[in-house]
């Protein structure tokens, strides 16, 4: 049987993803934060790096056993994957913003025009939040900037993933409301997790552990 | 002379979007795996039955209704490809054998049909094999569920394989402290696999710190060893089942995991999957489902798994597995009609499988050509002559 194989989301995620892992007591050194091969032997696993929105799939259908991804792409992807631990790093949320003062008229074009143009990166995330309000929207698939989207006419609004907001303000952007929060989870395949346990739930444990007291120190 | 149809008409002869034609090679192992499976399941006292391929649409499915592949009738009335065999045969049990007594032991192996999310590569037709048990309820119909799944599974000729059991029931009295309504929600967020979620909101609605840790425990609780240390309710009940469920079918195959929740929200009792530390996916789900057949207004117990067929095949695949002693297929190269004709009749009343002609297909079959010479000889690639019965000796 192959080593346990841990899917790691590059990015933002990558440095605290192998912290936390270190802290779990796998020996991950720094394995392939630099270099180019994508799946590195790490002590007794194998981390696997690839895009954030892959991981989810890598993991769902057994190719990795376990990951560490965003609740954000968990909610996007809709994955059947198990999530373990919240481990409370890559703190962001999903919100509804709309240009600065536009708000009286954008909800003046609804009442006139029946529909609202929203753009974002997260069309699922989108679309279920419309419509649990309601509000009948277009959805406009964009694969970035899409907090120029509004200030070019191509939506009145936008669905979108901040950390601080400052690219909100920086455009001109306010937010409308909060959809979701979102932080990195410990995610398993199901069928890993079932007959794997002996070597996950040790991991399990040790990461909820790392988790709170750093949720602890934070205080 | 060029019969190149060219590319753009290949592909307007391609099925429709996860559809596909299963070629010989594919369907002869198949065909084996069902018939292995069929004589299982018949050695329990299981009966064979076909339900329509068209169902209700309106039906009181499981499956989501976004995921079935429907359209609507002539007269206007919707309808819907079988999403799954187990609603169909809640619903012929409830209209055919409403007073039956006694138990009703039923099997199929059907393809079932369902919209999938098409990046996954998935496909909107697959075969299913399963059982239900109708009627009876306790540990040694739970058993037989159980055993018999693991019997099926190693006569196909999978091994190393678990059927991990849980139990809604003890999950439910785990949370049985909060509101009906609090519960159910704590309770979906498991199914759908968000633990983080559950016990979050396990929390927000009250539940103590005492009973936190117990659900911790219990969700943690995988092997026999964990499931004795369990003081909850059904316990014991689930330890009834397993012992049956070895005694029925010998072997170290059954392990206790409570974490174990399908997503389908209709089980009511043990839960179970069929699982391989290689594969991705579960091989076979099942489970008690005592609610189900009450939606189509006969409340009676049942039990039941299904197997999905082409992960089946694909585990048995890996392991290295094909159809066992396949008979090779005799290619015989013609001479005079007549001698060839008789000759290939009594290569096949020896029982050989014969073929006239070179053949496109062989289906991976091993393959042994050899020419007529008259009505009892055919000379082998070796250049010999030999009679029928000799050849029918060395082939067997």
């Amino acid at each position: 049987m192959r080593p346990l194989r841990i899917a790691l989301a590059q990015g933002a995620l990558l440095a605290d993803g192998l912290a936390a892992l270190a802290a779990a007591g796998c020996a991950v050194g720094d394995a392939g934060v630099e270099g180019r091969r994508l799946l590195v032997r790490a002590g007794d696993v194998e981390i696997v790096r690839a895009r954030p929105s892959d991981i989810a799939t890598y993991v769902a259908r057994g190719a990795a056993d376990l990951g560490i991804v965003g609740k954000d792409v968990l909610m996007e992807s809709g994955a059947q994957v198990l999530e373990l631990v919240d481990l409370g790093f890559g703190a962001c949320r999903f919100v509804v913003a709309a240009p600065r003062d536009a708000l009286a008229r954008a909800l003046d074009d609804y009442r006139h025009l029946g529909s609202l143009e929203v753009a974002t990166k997260y069309p699922n995330v989108a679309e279920r939040h419309f419509r649990a309000r309601g509000i009948a929207v277009e959805i406009i698939k964009v694969a970035g900037s899409t907090e120029l989207a509004p200030q070019v006419g191509l939506s009145d609004w936008i669905v979108d993933l901040v950390a601080t907001g400052g690219t909100l303000a920086a455009n001109d952007l306010a937010i409308v409301e909060e959809i979701a929060p979102s932080t990195a989870r410990l995610i398993a395949n199901p069928a890993a997790y079932h007959t794997r346990r002996s070597e996950i739930a040790p991991l399990v444990e040790k990461l909820a552990a790392w988790a709170a007291a750093r949720t602890v120190a934070a205080r | 002379m060029n019969t190149d149809i060219g590319q753009e008409a290949r592909a307007a002869l391609a099925p429709p979007r996860g559809f596909r034609d299963i070629l010989p090679t594919e369907a002869r192992e198949l065909r084996a795996i069902e018939r292995t499976l069929s004589e299982v399941f018949a050695s329990y006292g299981y009966l064979p039955l076909d339900p329509p391929l068209l169902e209700r649409g309106d039906a009181a499915g499981l499956v989501d209704p976004a995921r079935l592949i429907s359209f609507l009738d002539r007269d206007g009335t919707r309808v819907a490809l079988r999403p799954d065999l187990t609603t169909a045969v809640a619903r012929l049990v409830a209209q055919r054998y409403a007073n039956a007594e006694g138990a009703l032991r039923l099997s199929y192996f059907a393809p079932v049909f369902r919209e999938e999310p098409a990046m996954l590569g998935a496909e909107r037709e697959y075969d299913q094999a399963g059982v239900e048990l109708v009627g009876p309820v306790g540990p040694l119909a739970d058993a037989e569920a159980l055993a018999l799944l693991a019997e099926s599974l190693a006569c196909a000729g999978l091994h190393d394989q678990t059927v991990e059991v849980g139990h809604v029931g003890i999950m439910r009295s785990v949370f049985a402290g909060l509101g009906e309504e609090a519960r159910a929600r704590v309770l979906r967020e498991f199914r759908d696999g968000d633990h983080v979620g559950a016990m979050r909101a396990a929390r927000r609605f009250g539940m103590s710190g005492t009973a936190l840790a117990t659900a911790e425990r219990v969700l943690r609780a995988r092997g026999t060893r964990d499931l004795d240390a369990l003081d909850v309710p059904g316990v014991d009940e689930l330890r009834a089942v397993l012992a049956l469920a070895r005694e029925m079918f010998g072997g170290d195959w059954v392990v206790p995991n409570l974490a174990l929740l399908p997503s389908l929200p209709y089980y009511t009792g043990v839960v179970f999957e069929a699982l391989r530390p290689d594969l991705g996916f579960p091989i076979a789900a099942g489970g008690r489902y005592d609610g189900l057949l009450a939606a189509y207004g006969t409340a009676r117990p049942a039990v039941g798994f299904a197997i999905n067929v082409p992960r089946l095949h694909r585990a048995l695949f890996e392991t290295g597995w094909r159809p066992r002693h396949p008979r090779p297929l005799v290619v015989l190269e013609p001479a005079a009609p007549l001698a060839t004709a008789r000759c290939a009749a009594r290569l096949r009343g020896v029982g050989l499988v014969v073929a006239i002609g070179a053949v496109a297909e062989t289906a991976s079959l091993p393959v042994v050509t050899v020419a007529v010479v008259d009505d009892e000889h055919v000379r082998g690639a070796d250049g010999r002559t030999v009679g029928v019965d000799e050849l029918a000796r060395t082939l067997r």
